[in-house]
């Protein structure tokens, strides 16, 4: 396979690895949102210790 | 200029000034899909494009995934959980169409995308429950090859080792589109289910029965019941697939365009591995009708062995063969889950098409949790039941924050435009959300609790 220029033009501009340097503008999150990712973070914290009991318990 | 040369980038002045290797791989593969779009051949097309699908899919047809399917056929037989299969792959595809939306319409991965828009804080998160997750997956995808190498007589640090080096050579061919078609290849070891179910002689009107029915219903409806069918939730839909899927749609180069073919990928997946789970259920029927006990079974070796007298020692081979199989494309798959969204999250170069030195981190992500997922199972005496068992647990709790990301990101109309999700696809997906959410806290308290609901 050749190192062809011409096939660059396949690309779309957002397509080269470069534009992957510009970042993206951050989301402003509403409360709603925020609330549902600290439940579902709190919802995961407390799982982690009860599967932790699990394995030990497992052993 | 040859592509030994590795130009990446190009010396300035050059016509492609600034593009990378993995520009013009992209590029060129690109090119071909536009050439067979405009010559109007869709076969081709479909071809050309289908890949991260049919992967996401098959590869969670996972070691842990075939002997919970196992399980379930051998304890219940088929009956309800045929359908209720194939009802969590529909899951699966309603959340893997989002993530080949929102890929095609960023032309970035959802670890970067995660980071960039909701800041490093969930940023954060979100990784520690991937590399999390998938570090423990990957321990027991090698559970899986080992076990399988097992019924062959091999010893573990042989097929384990082999399994590695396996992991190693995929990520040596340093270019997206041939890897994408090997693993393709490797895939479609996952059908030597099917023909195992044709050695168990199934009852072909039963299956279509129970297809069409639901039924008949288990009589046993307590926590084994329940923990079966979460157990299978679990199999289909994990976060490793929302950051995968997501990813190799940027990485192969799909755009607007592709978006029927991308849909077509996902689903022709979702079919395939959902006949090969299918059919795994069915392979290990006989053990039901034969009222084996299989609650001290280790691993997918066990079911091999205790089939053979039922369906014939190459019906149990290839039991066997598909249970390394599905490990090792697992392996590879959950490997590169892992390179993509921690490259993305810490900026580092991210795509298969990298040679190794612009892409240290990449594969160096991917060979350093290969390594310690096979050394883990290595060691004697760890507890590799144990540990399979937590993964599935583990797997379910953090797919709804995933999935919560997934739904936010696809309507996130500054990002998706005209692919933002309908009310339909919010239905479906807070649906599954919800539902992914009770499962996961119920499979946390009969974890726990496992008398909870009788026996």
């Amino acid at each position: 396979m050749r190192y062809d220029p011409a096939h660059l033009a396949a690309l779309e501009p957002d397509q080269f690895s470069a534009a992957h340097r510009a970042h993206l503008p951050r989301r402003k999150l509403s409360r709603g949102v925020v609330v549902l990712l600290v439940l579902l973070r709190v919802y995961v914290l407390l799982a982690i210790p009860v599967v932790a009991y699990a394995f030990i318990h497992a052993l | 200029m040859l592509a030994s040369a590795s130009p990446s980038p190009l010396a300035p002045g050059d016509a492609g000034e600034g593009a990378t290797r993995e520009d013009f791989l992209r590029a060129f593969d690109r090119a071909r899909v536009l050439r067979t779009r405009a010559a109007g051949r869709p076969a081709r097309l479909l071809w050309l494009l289908a890949g991260p699908g049919v992967l996401v899919m098959m590869g969670e047809n996972d070691g842990p995934s075939m002997v919970s399917y196992a399980t379930t056929g051998a304890t219940y037989g088929v009956g309800f959980f045929a359908p209720f299969i194939l009802l969590t792959f529909v899951m699966a595809f309603v959340v893997q169409e989002m993530t080949v939306r929102v890929g095609i319409a960023t032309h970035r991965g959802h670890a970067e995308l995660i980071m960039q828009r909701f800041g490093p804080f969930w940023g954060y998160f979100s990784m520690a429950d991937l590399v999390f997750g998938n570090l423990l997956t990957l321990v027991t995808e090698f559970i899986a090859i080992q076990a399988g190498g097992l019924y062959f007589g091999l010893p573990a640090w042989a097929s384990v080792g082999l399994g590695a080096l396996l992991v190693f050579a995929s990520l040596a061919l340093r270019r997206y589109a041939t890897w994408e078609r090997a693993l393709m290849a490797l895939a479609a070891g996952n059908l030597l289910f099917v023909p195992a179910a044709l050695y168990a002689h199934p009852d072909g009107a039963a299956l279509a029965h129970a297809l069409a029915t639901w039924g008949p219903l288990p009589r046993n409806t307590g926590a084994a019941f329940l923990t079966l069918i979460l157990a299978n939730v679990g199999a289909t839909v994990t976060p490793w697939m929302i950051f995968f899927q997501q990813s190799a749609v940027v990485d192969k180069g799909l755009t607007r365009a592709d978006l029927p073919q991308g849909r077509l990928d996902t689903a022709i997946g979702a079919g395939i591995a959902a006949i090969a789970a299918i059919a795994t259920l069915v392979a290990a029927a006989p053990l039901f009708g034969a009222h084996v006990d299989v609650s001290q079974f280790v691993s997918g070796a066990d079911f091999a062995t205790a089939l053979q007298p039922l369906i014939g020692s190459t019906g149990a081979t290839l039991f066997a063969l598909g249970i390394i199989e599905a490990g090792l494309l697992a392996a590879m798959t959950i490997a590169t889950s892992s390179s993509y969204a921690l490259s993305e999250v810490f900026s580092a170069n991210h795509s298969l098409n990298l040679d190794f030195k612009s892409g240290r981190m990449f594969f160096g992500v991917a060979v350093g949790s290969t390594l310690l997922a096979a050394g883990t199972v290595l060691i004697p005496g760890a507890p590799l039941l144990a540990m399979t068992l937590t993964v599935n647990v583990i797997a379910t709790l953090l797919m709804a924050p995933a999935l919560l990301f997934l739904l936010l990101l696809a309507n996130d109309r500054f990002l998706m435009r005209d692919l933002t999700n309908t009310w339909r696809g919010n239905l479906a997906g807070g649906t599954i959300v919800v539902a992914i959410s009770l499962i996961g806290a119920l499979y946390g308290i009969i974890t726990v609790f496992p008398d909870l609901l009788g026996k």
